[in-house]
């Protein structure tokens, strides 16, 4: 048996699910002063009357960190960086941070020595700020984490108590600025996520639950909850992501869907293309950073059922606010969800009350309530679907930077429209029927993330750069380095190595058994010229397990 | 800082598009490699992720897009790779969002380059096989009706091809500045050269000392390139953004930095820039054009530096200075009298305008005759008539009779240049018959061997 518990915005959803069968379902309202109280709340209404030494998993999706981050709850960081040449650091939106000189360049060699003189100051000014963690990226330090390295160990020295974190152990990819949004999220949320993850621990240990316990990821993917706790910033929108592994669950595979969970006052929209989530083509974004964390496009639409309708003189407007619940639940306006009721399209609510509020729209236009009620919910899938056809445009624009990406991109088109969340049943088949595509809502519906979250495999990346002429390799993930011998390496060579390091840092990550799931997403390879001969090769693989759900479940 | 020039509001359109998957040869300059540290450095920089920038998704260019500009011999496809299709198509889609105003202007990023491609192509020459410049040019003629535009080319060598397509078009002002051709390829670019008869002084060379340095290029553009600018009053400036002025250019020798990239393109606030050279691949691409996006932008480009530069690293000598400003003022003496120089050339010029040309494709190893005729029209720009041949080696490779009716033309040159066209039909002695009707926008090839006719 298979526990999922995603802890979401208004309620805390969890299912148990044995095979392809959900057993049991338990919903308890989010509170969010108390998330671990609600889980275990949730937790404790699942498991009663249940063998807890049949449960063989329990995987958590969780808004703290997500919340933490919008609520400002974040720890305080000191951002160092040691941007070299390039951009000016103020243009990128990172808030306050502390410039070092120094710089290594794209090959990973040193062109500009760190000042050690420099950081003693550097860290002197964070002792006299009173902050007692911090985030140190350098430009390229992926390629060569020396300066970093020296950087933290001057710091540390001076700040034996701070907590530093390298960013070229968050992220060993291309782009700096988000590297250092990343790494400094994560040194402002660590300590929470430590000590939530370890209550979380200490709990179930209490209710005598032994399974391994997961947590879920952005992109759709689980990790143990003890190996999680250094990636803390991994956790953001794991709610949206669990929705999708929910729809993956529910629907049939390789299809191409739109998943539309539409809300109180906003609808996530997400695609999922030929069976597979797409993921955000610039990660993660928090407030108006972008991360390295790796995350499905989810794109959230200011409008749902409580949404404020506002009716001028010819026309009406919906959202994007909302001035408390529907007529029909006891509000003063006009709300979609009123119109829904109105039509008999949902039998929610004081029928009565819905009527007295779609009246107030028709004065404005001179019609029934019955005709303003379809006006009121025609704009909201007019706007729903105009949504839609935008992430398939977005999609398609994605750059692209070789000759085949461009050539062979194929334009696809929903073929169902799934509808998970309280509001999606009486609209998804409305947006359906203007996308040309079949309406599913599925019987789990309302628990469709804690599904995903039960059923959801482990996902792992590994990003390997090597060059031949440095006769070195460094591991874009956790930034690890090593050295190759042969400079006339091939891309089978270069795919072996990475296959290598994926089955290692799968099983440091306690995920081994998934490591033979990896796939090789891309590779590149180019000869370097220097003169007219060969020096070296610059390779590049990407290997990845991508989001997917547990055979058990697959196989049923 | 970076605060002057840009004072349209907007974003800076970007496509990068490395072709990595395309070379001339395993390791000809113009390969997979040469844009791999850019790559590098501007996603390092994170410069897509800012607000002020923009990326956009190559496309491939028409067949059509190519015929406008081009005499493809013996058509557009065999001259054509999908690299060269989307290249091309890059700065297409960079100027679509120019006048759709989504952007305030755009950088086309992208490989292979354009700038040496002349208007008949038999094949490659000095690494290119179209001209992405002139087709974005006739492109946004033809699209958008823009009437007046200039391109300031600053790549290293001169920009023959571009020079030759627009030779005789007044409305299109073209400068090169470059190394001076005694001492690089193509060769040409010399002050002399200034464009067809009703065209004179259009077409504007400044032939540059080897080692010219940030000085020199800035005295240039600030008193001869803007002024001109000034007075000629185009719908958009353009920018042929070649990068091998650079002082680390392994195929050239002058002292540009890239700081001095980005000033200069802060200076001309070119409304769209497309790549041509630069060979530098590790030493002088992933600063300047990280410079040149930063200027575009309008963000500060003053923390660009390479690793060995120190500011006053390259002095200009005393000689240099003088004879950089003695060919200035002899270029902007000829951009004054352009009107006199139209008129002496055209009086007592009959009908018709001839000049005979030998173009010789270093890459391919081609040789082409051409014999190119243009009717001083009273009424219109003239129709034209290129009667070419290459040979490669001892054989000959192909023959075509071209024939192009301008924008705007006369019913009289309509006419003539149809007969033309019908006359060479049958002549067995020639290959094909190409005719681009640019005012009709529509392009015809014939095959005279298989009397077979294709259209765009």
């Amino acid at each position: 048996m298979l526990i999922g518990i995603d802890v979401g915005g208004t309620t805390t959803d969890a299912v148990i699910v044995d095979g392809s069968r959900v057993v049991k379902t338990a919903y308890v309202p989010t509170d969010h002063d108390n998330l671990l109280g609600c889980l275990l709340a949730a937790m404790d209404e699942l498991v009663r009357g249940i063998d807890t030494r049949k449960i063989e998993r329990v995987v958590l999706s969780t808004t703290l960190i997500t919340n933490m981050i919008a609520e400002g709850k974040t720890d305080p960081v000191a951002l160092v960086l040691i941007p070299g040449p390039g951009t000016n650091p103020k243009d990128y939106s990172l808030g306050e941070s502390i410039i070092l000189d120094g710089a290594i360049d794209f090959r990973g060699k040193e062109t500009d020595p760190l000042k050690e003189s420099q950081i003693r100051e550097a860290a002197a000014r964070i002792a006299a700020q009173g902050l007692s963690r911090v985030a140190v990226v350098g430009k390229f330090c992926q390629r060569n984490h020396s300066h970093e390295v020296k950087a933290g160990q001057v710091i540390s020295s001076v700040l034996p108590n701070a907590r530093i974190e390298l960013g070229h152990r968050v992220s060993g990819q291309l782009n700096f600025p988000r590297r250092a949004a990343t790494t400094m999220l994560t040194a402002a949320t660590k300590d929470s996520y430590e000590k939530f993850a370890a209550d979380v621990a200490r709990a179930l240990k209490q209710r005598k639950i032994e399974a391994p316990v997961y947590i879920l990821k952005a992109d759709g993917g689980t990790l143990p909850l003890d190996k999680s706790v250094s990636m803390p910033v991994e956790t953001i929108f794991s709610g949206p992501a669990a929705s999708i592994m929910g729809v993956l669950a529910l629907t049939d595979p390789g299809k191409t869907s739109v998943v539309v969970d539409i809300g109180g006052t906003t609808t996530d929209l997400a695609l999922i293309l030929s069976g597979r989530p797409l993921l955000s083509a610039k990660g993660a974004r928090v407030d108006s950073m972008f991360t390295h964390v790796r995350a499905f496009a989810v794109k959230s639409v200011a409008i749902g059922g409580d949404s404020a309708v506002c009716a001028g003189i010819g026309a009406i407007s919906v959202g994007p606010h909302r001035d408390g619940p529907p007529c029909c639940m006891g509000g003063k306006g006009p709300t979609p969800t009123d119109a829904l009721r109105v039509l008999g399209l949902s039998d929610i609510g004081d029928l009565s009350k819905a009527e007295q509020a779609m009246n107030m729209v028709a004065s404005g236009l001179g019609c029934t309530a019955k005709q303003a009620a379809q006006k009121v919910v025609d704009a909201v899938v007019d706007k729903i679907v105009s949504e839609v056809h935008e992430m398939f445009r977005e999609w398609e624009a994605e750059p692209a930077y070789r000759i085949w990406e461009i050539m062979q991109k194929e334009k696809l088109s929903a073929q169902s429209v799934v509808g998970v969340g309280g509001g999606a049943p009486p609209l998804v088949p409305l947006v359906a029927a203007q996308l040309g595509a079949e309406a599913v809502v599925p019987q789990y519906a309302p628990v469709a993330n804690a599904i995903g979250a039960a059923v959801a495999r482990p996902t792992l990346t590994l990003n390997l750069h090597i060059d031949t002429e440095k006769g070195e390799y460094s591991v874009a993930e956790d930034g690890s380095l090593g050295r190759v011998t042969d400079r006339k390496m091939t891309p089978d060579d270069a795919e072996r190595l990475a296959r290598r390091l994926l089955a290692e840092r799968a099983a440091r990550l306690g995920i081994s058994e998934y490591a033979s799931e990896a796939e090789v997403t891309y590779s590149e390879m180019f000869n370097m010229i220097r003169g007219w001969s060969t020096s070296g090769r610059l390779m590049d693989v990407r290997m990845e397990v991508t989001a997917g759900l547990l055979p058990s479940w697959e196989g049923c | 800082m970076s605060t002057i020039g840009n004072s349209k509001s907007g974003k800076t359109g970007l496509i990068f598009f490395p072709a990595f998957d395309w070379a001339i040869s395993p390791t000809h300059p113009e390969r997979e490699e040469r844009l791999l540290y850019t790559r590098d450095q501007i996603f390092e920089e994170g410069l897509m992720d800012l607000p002020s920038i923009e990326e956009y998704k190559p496309r491939l260019a028409e067949k059509k897009d190519v015929a406008r500009t081009h005499f493809c011999v013996p058509d557009v496809e065999s001259q054509v790779t999908e690299a060269h299709l989307i290249a091309a198509g890059s700065t297409l889609t960079l100027a679509d969002a120019l006048e759709r105003g989504e952007i305030k202007n755009g950088f086309a990023l992208v490989r292979p380059p354009g700038h040496h491609s002349m208007r008949v192509v038999h094949g490659n020459r000095g690494f290119c096989n179209i001209n992405n410049m002139a087709i974005m040019v006739d492109y946004l003629r033809s699209k958008y009706g823009h009437k007046r535009i200039a391109v300031i080319d600053t790549d290293v060598h001169h920009g023959d091809g571009t020079q030759e397509i627009f030779w005789h078009d007044p409305d299109v002002l073209c400068i090169s500045f470059h190394q001076d051709g005694h001492t690089l390829y193509p060769g040409s670019g010399f002050v002399n050269e200034m464009g067809g008869p009703q065209a004179l002084a259009r077409t504007l060379n400044v032939p540059l000392p080897p080692g010219t340095t940030d000085e020199g290029i800035h005295y240039v553009l600030d008193n001869l390139i803007l002024p001109i600018l000034g007075e000629f009053k185009p719908d958009l400036v353009l920018n042929s953004a070649g990068q091998d002025n650079h002082y680390t250019d392994p195929l050239a020798n002058m002292r540009f930095s890239a700081n001095g990239y980005a000033r200069l393109n802060e200076k001309l606030a070119p409304d769209l820039c497309v790549l041509e050279g630069g060979y530098a691949v590790e030493t002088a691409l992933p600063y300047v054009n990280t410079g040149i996006i930063q200027a575009m932008a309008g963000l500060d480009y003053s923390h660009v530096r390479e690793p060995d530069f120190v500011p006053g690293r390259f002095v200009q000598s005393a000689e240099m200075k003088r004879e950089i400003e003695h060919t200035v003022s002899q270029v902007m003496k000829t951009w004054e009298e352009r009107d006199e120089l139209v008129a002496t050339a055209l009086e007592g010029m009959g009908e018709f305008y001839r000049r005979k040309k030998r173009i010789f494709y270093d890459t391919d190893m081609i040789n082409e005759n051409q014999e190119e005729v243009v009717r001083l029209c009273p009424d219109c720009s003239g129709y034209m008539t290129i009667n070419t041949s290459a040979q490669r080696g001892y054989g000959v490779l192909n023959s075509a009779f071209c024939v192009a009716i301008p924008r705007g033309a006369c019913s009289s040159c309509r006419e003539d240049a149809q007969e033309e066209y019908a006359e060479h039909l049958d002549d067995r002695r020639i290959g094909y018959v190409l005719m681009q009707d640019k005012d009709r926008d529509k392009f015809k090839f014939c095959n005279n061997m298989t009397h077979t006719e294709k259209g765009y």
